[in-house]
């Protein structure tokens, strides 16, 4: 048997019978593109989380917060609690080994911040002189504050790029004042750019001073909001984490199993949060585009189920002059399953078109994922085969007597 | 090539007698015969042609094809043989629309091991004055054209046995007689054939003409000795 020959033929079939074979696979074709255009969102957004978090949580740090564990959203001040103090962050260091750093955090949201005549509402950091290197921030120019400046509450501050050129302009603002709160501060330097964190949030704009500073003179407050490790060996990160939780659970006087007055963040979390995140684009709409393609197959049947009644004289004939009941299977669920491959091309290209597009307002970039060989591919066939099965053997039953007469 | 004995085909209707399309027939026909088989239509001719043509099976009596009884053939060794020893010619053409003539005509070698099924193809057309009409489609042709396409299509596998179901019944005079030359010139090189007709002026070009009524065959002598 010539099967090249007959998948030839069978291709001239459908591409004379344009209509039909366009309305057999416009239902792939819709299931697929937004199959494929779901999947690579999905999977760009997953990605560029991944990406920020990286820039912003490395895989051997710790973060200790002193609320319940709130990741996918701002912060907010009120639901802080005001357990966690510079003291616990002290026991930590001392006593846990394999933390490398570890660096306190305080903040205040939307404070005005003045500098000559002009002002701006931005979130002031308060953070350890080994903040930067903790926060892997670097300094663009003029320096970070040090340690001696940290203990001594100095008035002090380093700011982001975006405020710093909010608030000076083009001039470089190191040596320059302003003032928060009423208190002024001596711009010690300006910070490189650095994007956002995995919330949105400008760090370009963070006004950093020494915690110490922004606790006793400008908040007046003797807790802090977080605290971030970073430990000497990605392996030892559990280890850590653990320790910790045993040092403030007894510090806190928590029982082991009972409500929590802090959360810690670890880079496992991180991720089991992102894919968490990134559930609607990798089961929820995946899951509707698949009802679109049942249907899709639903029509593939009716209208190869007509094709055939259709087709009667020439499977008739080439019964008649040769084929087997199997040839005749064959060629048609050839015929549907090449059909429906067209389809899933079309559907995939119209798909990673989408996500081109809608990618770049997403700031997702365009790549593709090993997903869409499986589902742009592998899946029409299999639904070709299956959709195709029925009228198939319809066709290949048909009595040749009967269909030639 | 050809033996029936005691063979017939029923259709049972909802009564209780069974209705036979083919009684009884027996019938031998041999290798490079050029045979008609005559008959008025509902004469069971067509039941007739599509059991020799192994397209349907007898319900009694037996068939040797070859010296094969085709009772112990399965359907898909029927159509092996119907693929390499028989040829079909059918009254309506049955070309596939919108498919070119050479396209048509290979259409029995995609269900052979053939080579090269392009050449044999065009082959097979020439050989019934047709190459130029090679690419057009088939329903661009004319009547005459497409029954000789069909007849190109029924010989590109080199059968040994051509059958042709009423193969002028659509054609006018001119065409008609065109395609019956073509079937003498193919009896001519050794090709048995045989031809089913409620026309006896068709017929008449047969070497041999039997005639069907009510699907009981008979043989008629006279007929033979009168063309001659």
């Amino acid at each position: 048997m010539n099967t090249k020959e007959i998948i030839k033929s069978s291709f001239r079939i459908q591409r004379r019978n344009k209509m039909r074979t366009f309305f057999m696979i416009l239902g792939i074709i819709i299931g697929i593109t937004s199959l494929s255009f779901t999947i690579t969102i999905g999977a760009g957004f997953q990605n560029r989380m991944t990406q920020l978090v990286k820039k912003y949580f490395g895989p051997n740090d710790l973060l200790i917060r002193a609320e319940k564990l709130k990741l996918d959203g701002k912060p907010t001040q009120n639901d802080l609690v005001s357990s966690l103090t510079l003291d616990d962050v002290k026991a930590i260091s001392t006593s846990i080994p394999g933390i490398k750093m570890i660096d306190p955090g305080q903040f205040i949201y939307n404070q005005e911040v003045i500098a000559g005549n002009k002002n701006a509402s931005t979130i002031i950091k308060g953070t350890s002189a080994i903040g930067q290197y903790v926060w892997n921030r670097t300094v663009a120019s003029g320096e970070y504050f040090n340690a001696a400046e940290e203990l001594n509450m100095s008035r002090v501050a380093v700011l982001g790029p975006h405020i710093a050129e909010t608030l000076f302009g083009k001039v470089n603002p190191v040596g320059a004042q302003i003032r928060i709160n009423n208190i002024p501060f001596i711009i010690k330097g300006v910070l490189d750019q650095k994007g956002s964190d995995p919330h949105g949030n400008d760090l370009d704009m963070d006004i950093i001073i020494p915690i110490t500073t922004l606790m006793k003179r400008v908040m007046n407050v003797q807790y802090i909001l977080e605290a971030k490790i970073v430990v000497d060996d990605e392996k030892h990160i559990d280890e850590v984490a653990a320790s910790v939780s045993n040092i403030l659970d007894s510090r806190h006087h928590l029982s082991i199993n009972g409500s929590k007055d802090y959360s810690i963040v670890t880079p496992t979390f991180v991720k089991e949060k992102i894919k968490e995140m990134s559930k609607v684009f990798n089961v929820f709409l995946p899951l509707i585009s698949l009802i679109a393609l049942l249907a899709a197959a639903i029509v593939i049947i009716v209208l190869t189920l007509m094709a055939v009644n259709e087709r009667m004289s020439e499977i008739g004939l080439r019964k008649a002059v040769g084929a087997r009941s199997k040839d005749i299977l064959m060629q048609f669920l050839l015929e549907v399953s090449a059909t429906a491959l067209l389809g899933g091309i079309i559907g995939t290209l119209l798909g990673l078109a989408g996500f081109k597009v809608f990618g770049i307002f997403m700031m997702v970039p365009f790549f593709i994922p090993w997903q869409i060989y499986v589902f742009g591919v592998i899946l029409p066939v299999l639904i070709g085969i299956t959709a195709g099965i029925i009228p198939a053997r319809k066709a290949a039953k048909f009595d040749p007597v009967v269909a030639l007469r | 090539m050809i033996q029936l004995r005691n063979l017939s085909k029923t259709y049972s209707n909802n009564s209780q007698k069974p209705v036979y399309a083919v009684k009884n027939a027996n019938l031998v026909i041999n290798k490079g015969e050029f045979v008609a088989i005559v008959g008025p239509s509902g004469s069971g001719k067509s039941t007739l042609m599509n059991i020799l043509g192994m397209i349907d099976r007898p319900s009694e009596g037996e068939y040797y094809f070859d010296n094969r009884d085709i009772n112990d053939l399965s359907e898909d060794d029927l159509a092996g043989i119907r693929n390499k020893k028989i040829g079909f010619v059918f009254q309506r053409f049955h070309l596939l629309p919108k498919t070119t003539a050479v396209e048509n005509v290979e259409l029995p070698l995609l269900y052979s091991d053939k080579k090269h099924i392009r050449a044999l193809a065009l082959e097979a057309l020439d050989s019934v004055g047709l190459s130029d009409r090679a690419t057009h489609r088939a329903n661009e042709l004319s009547g005459g054209q497409q029954q000789r396409v069909a007849i190109a299509r029924a010989l590109v596998n080199n059968p040994d046995l051509i059958f042709a179901d009423e193969p002028t019944g659509n054609l006018d005079y001119q065409s008609g007689q065109e395609i019956i030359k073509i079937f003498q010139k193919l009896n001519a090189s050794g090709k048995t054939i045989i031809l089913i007709t409620h026309d006896m002026s068709v017929a008449a070009c047969a070497n041999r003409t039997i005639s069907i009524k009510d699907g009981i065959l008979s043989e008629n002598k006279i007929e033979e000795t009168s063309k001659i």
